[in-house]
This record gives structure tokens, sequence and C-alpha cells, in this order.
């Protein structure tokens, strides 16, 4: 019985191991089989455009969540206020289970062309969409961190050494979460590379202006389908790299 | 040294009742240790004193005056929690120096002390050493010298002795009450275990479900055990 388990979880493993690596780097097996035509794509005006925008957009929602969601997480550790955990919940779960599109839907109404702030199918649109649904993952890594210093008792011991807020912050918290904010920041831009939805939605699809990674694969998918393998083969190679990168980096570390 | 008061300090965690009317009062360069069995609410009166709890009622007196509306930062306490609390990302000389760099204290100060604090707890060859390199009995003194390093108008143990492994026990127990005796601090120290309050309490408080139910020296303890719970944690020391 206890073997016929085991084999039944072997299956499951294998088969979820299997689509999974399949669905992730079978676009390379593609590119491959049709090097001739994909290679030249690489170098076309199109995908660096959208690379350049992909890449710079995301960079600056990893700055942003680290300047914006590293002081909510401490206050989510730290606060003692009431309905925390419902805050949490709305800032931190749900924008990564709440439908993009719908999210791009709302910027769309809240700040384009019906509102006195248009700013959609702008840099900027591209920015704050990938934001929303990017930062939780900064933010959700700082907290738990966070949590674990202070679960150890060391904001205590700095405090009745006489630490005030800052010197706790910069000298004990921030150093003992270096490692979690690097693992955040990595894991915020990696997801701001795939964000399709709400940058869709709000942004366009306005090649060297607004047209992302994501978006340009969506476009071209059907009619220049050698520029979306060449595309979606950049965008993932880059996430891979920065992901094992920064990860490297975080196990050199500890 | 200073002289710690506690006035009719209450204490509760929803319907439980941490602190039951707590009366208390040390003397200058006091060695006080508050014993009981867990749960009785001793960690809770440590973390009042400290200021990381406010009491529900009664006041913290230091020399006289109350500290209850001191934050705990500006009230210049010592405090060595259970597991020593190091901070893991300093060495041991940068540990003992913390306090005093966050107070802006002139450098040549802080290396003065750091050194007179490594020597005081002979850990003077182990200053460049992070915490994880070192046996509990050497974490226990880097805590000592950082909580002292700062001149701290009282020292706040926990359980002290709880991370110490039998076999060191006898001779940390010692460098504890020696090292204290030296530094001249007034000390409150929170144990479970009647022996090692015996070793090192000047005077010993009992407490149970919140209260203190006798205070003495371990000689008054032994010969006049005022209560029944006084009697039975005495009997375990010989058991």
């Amino acid at each position: 019985m206890k073997d016929k388990i085991s084999l039944l979880f072997a299956v499951g493993a294998l088969a979820f191991a299997g689509f999974m690596l399949a669905s992730g780097f079978y676009i390379y097996l593609i590119a491959c089989t049709s090097w001739k035509e994909v290679a030249p794509q690489f170098l076309s005006g199109r995908v660096l455009g959208a690379l350049f925008i992909s890449v710079s957009s995301s960079f600056i929602v990893g700055i942003l969540a680290l300047v914006a969601g590293v002081p909510f997480a401490y206050f989510l550790a730290y606060g003692d206020f009431r309905f925390k955990s419902t805050l949490e919940t709305l800032m931190v779960d749900l924008p990564q289970t709440f439908p993009p599109v719908t999210v791009g839907l709302v910027y769309l109404i809240l700040l384009g062309s019906r509102s006195p702030v248009n700013i959609a199918f702008t840099f900027t649109a591209v920015v704050i969409a990938k934001f929303y649904v990017s930062s939780p993952f900064m933010v959700g890594f700082a907290a738990r961190r966070f949590r674990e210093v202070k679960a150890r008792g060391l904001d205590l011991i700095a405090r009745s050494l006489g630490a005030d807020t800052r010197q706790l912050l910069f000298r004990i918290i921030i150093p003992l979460s270096r490692r979690d904010l690097l693992a955040g920041f990595s894991l915020t831009w990696a997801r701001a590379m795939g964000e399709l939805g709400a940058t869709m939605v709000f942004a366009g699809i306005i090649p060297w202006r607004t047209e992302v990674i994501p978006t340009l694969v969506y476009s071209v998918s059907q009619t220049e389908p050698n520029t979306a393998i060449a595309a979606a083969v950049v965008a993932e190679t880059l996430s891979i790299a920065a992901l094992i990168s920064l990860r490297r980096g975080v196990r050199e570390k500890r | 040294m200073k002289i710690l008061r506690l006035e009719n300090v209450c204490k509760s965690y929803g319907e439980t009742r941490a602190l039951d009317m707590v009366n208390l009062e040390t003397t200058a360069g006091e060695f006080m240790v508050v014993m009981g069995p867990s749960g009785c609410g001793k960690t809770t009166l440590l973390l009042v004193i400290l200021g990381a709890l406010q009491p529900d009622e009664g006041h913290v007196i230091i020399d006289g005056e109350a500290v209850d509306d001191l934050p705990m930062e500006s009230r210049g306490m010592g405090y060595v929690p259970q597991d020593f609390g190091l901070f893991p990302h300093m060495n041991v000389r940068q540990n003992i120096s913390f306090g005093l760099e966050v107070k802006n204290t002139p450098r040549e100060v802080i290396d003065q002390t750091v050194k007179r604090m490594l020597s005081l707890v002979q850990l003077s060859q182990h200053s460049e050493r992070r915490p994880s390199e070192l046996s509990g009995g050497e974490k226990q003194r880097v805590a000592l010298a950082r909580a002292l390093a700062t001149n701290p108008s009282l020292l706040l143990l926990d359980e002290p002795l709880s991370s110490i492994d039998e076999a060191t026990k006898t001779h940390v127990r010692e460098s504890l009450k020696k090292i204290l005796k030296e530094a001249g601090a007034t000390t409150i120290c929170v144990l479970h275990n009647p022996e090692d309050a015996f070793a090192l309490g000047d005077r010993i408080a009992v407490m149970n479900k919140g209260r203190i139910i006798q205070v003495g020296t371990p000689q008054e303890l032994l010969e006049e055990p005022r209560d029944s719970i006084v009697k039975k944690l005495i009997a375990t020391m010989y058991v």
C-alpha cells in the first residue's frame, strides 16, 4: 500500500515537473528549430524597443517598491493598529489575485482621458500598471523578514540600548533583511517584466512608447510569429538570468 | 547605582491577570532575583520595568521618579533576554559598542569602554568573532558587556542560565555573579530554577499567579517560607 502511494506521488510529481518545464522552456526548442527566421528578429527595432521599455519600467517599479513598499512592510510588522490583517489582505494578497485587466480598466477610468490627469498610454502608465501587480512581492518578503527580526526581540534590545527608529531601521532591521529585500526586488522585477493585462489596457501597445515584451508577443503572435518567438526568448532569458544571479547572490551572503 | 520601586503594578492580557498589584523595591547595587513557576508573570514584570509593556495600573519608579511615560530608549536600562539577543550581523566588539554609538559617544570613549568591557567579561581575544562562533557562556558574557557598556540605571536579565548546558552552568553562574559584583549594577534577574536563584540572589522575590508572595534573602526564605508555594519551590532543590 505504502509503495503504491509512493508510486502515485512520483507520477504526480513527474507530471507536474514535466508540465512546468515544457511550458517554460518549449519556447527555446521552437526558437532553435526555426533559428534562421527567428535570429534576425532579435535585433529588430521593435523587439529592442519593447525590451528597453520592459527592462527600464520594471527596474523603476522595483526601486519604487523598495522606497514605498518597505516602509509599508515596517508598519505591517511593527505597527499596532486595528484592521491590520485586513489591510495586509487588501494591499498584499489581493493585488496578486485580482485580474490585472480589471486593474488596467480602473486606472484607465481614473487616470485616462475622462480624468483631469490624463496619463493613459504613456510610459508612466506602464510603470503604474506594473507597480500595482508587482510591488506586493516586495512588501510580502520584507514584512515576513521584519516579523522574524521582531520575534527574536532584537528591536527591544536595540531600543533598550537607546536606538531610535532610524537607528533601529538602518542598523538592525534593514541589514538583517538585506537578502530578503534583494529577493523581493528580484521577484518584483521579474513579475513586472511579465505583466500584460493591466499594462495593455491602461498603457496600450504603442511601439517605442508603451509596448513591452508581453504586449509585443500578444500583438504579433498571429501576424509575425518569428518576432513573437524572439521577444519571448529575450524576456524569458532575462527573467531567468535575473532570478539566478540574484538568488545566487542571496545564497552566497547566507 | 539606582533604586527601583514598583508600586501596585497591574497588567492583564485580555481576561488573564499577568501582574496583580505587584510591589517591589530594590536597594542600590542589589542582585534581586524574581523566581516562580512558568507563566507566573516574571517576564511580563521585566518587560513592564523595561518599558516594552505599559502597566494597566501602578508605577515604575527609578530613584524616586516615575518613568511610566518614558519610552524604552530613554529609560537607560540594560536588558539581556533569554537567548541573549546578540545582533548576528555584528561581531563582539560591534555588539558591545552599539549602545554607545547610537548615543553619539565620542569614538575614543567607545574604544576605551569596549576594551574595559571585554576585559571585564574576559573576552578580549574574541572581539572580532561573530555571535555564531561563540559558546553559550561566551554569548551570555557578550550580552552582559553590551548591556553594561551603556552604564545602565538598572540591569534586567531574563533567564540568563536557561541556554547554558549543565556541565558549565556552575562556572557560568559564578562568572555572572562576579561580573555583576564588579560592575556594581542594580540587577533584576528572572529565574525559574530555585537552585540558580538561591546561588545568585542577594534577595529573592517569589512570584505566583502574577503576585509577589514573599521577598527575602535566601536565608530568610529557607528559614521562614511564608507560603506553601515557597516551601514547594525550596523543596525542589533537595529532590
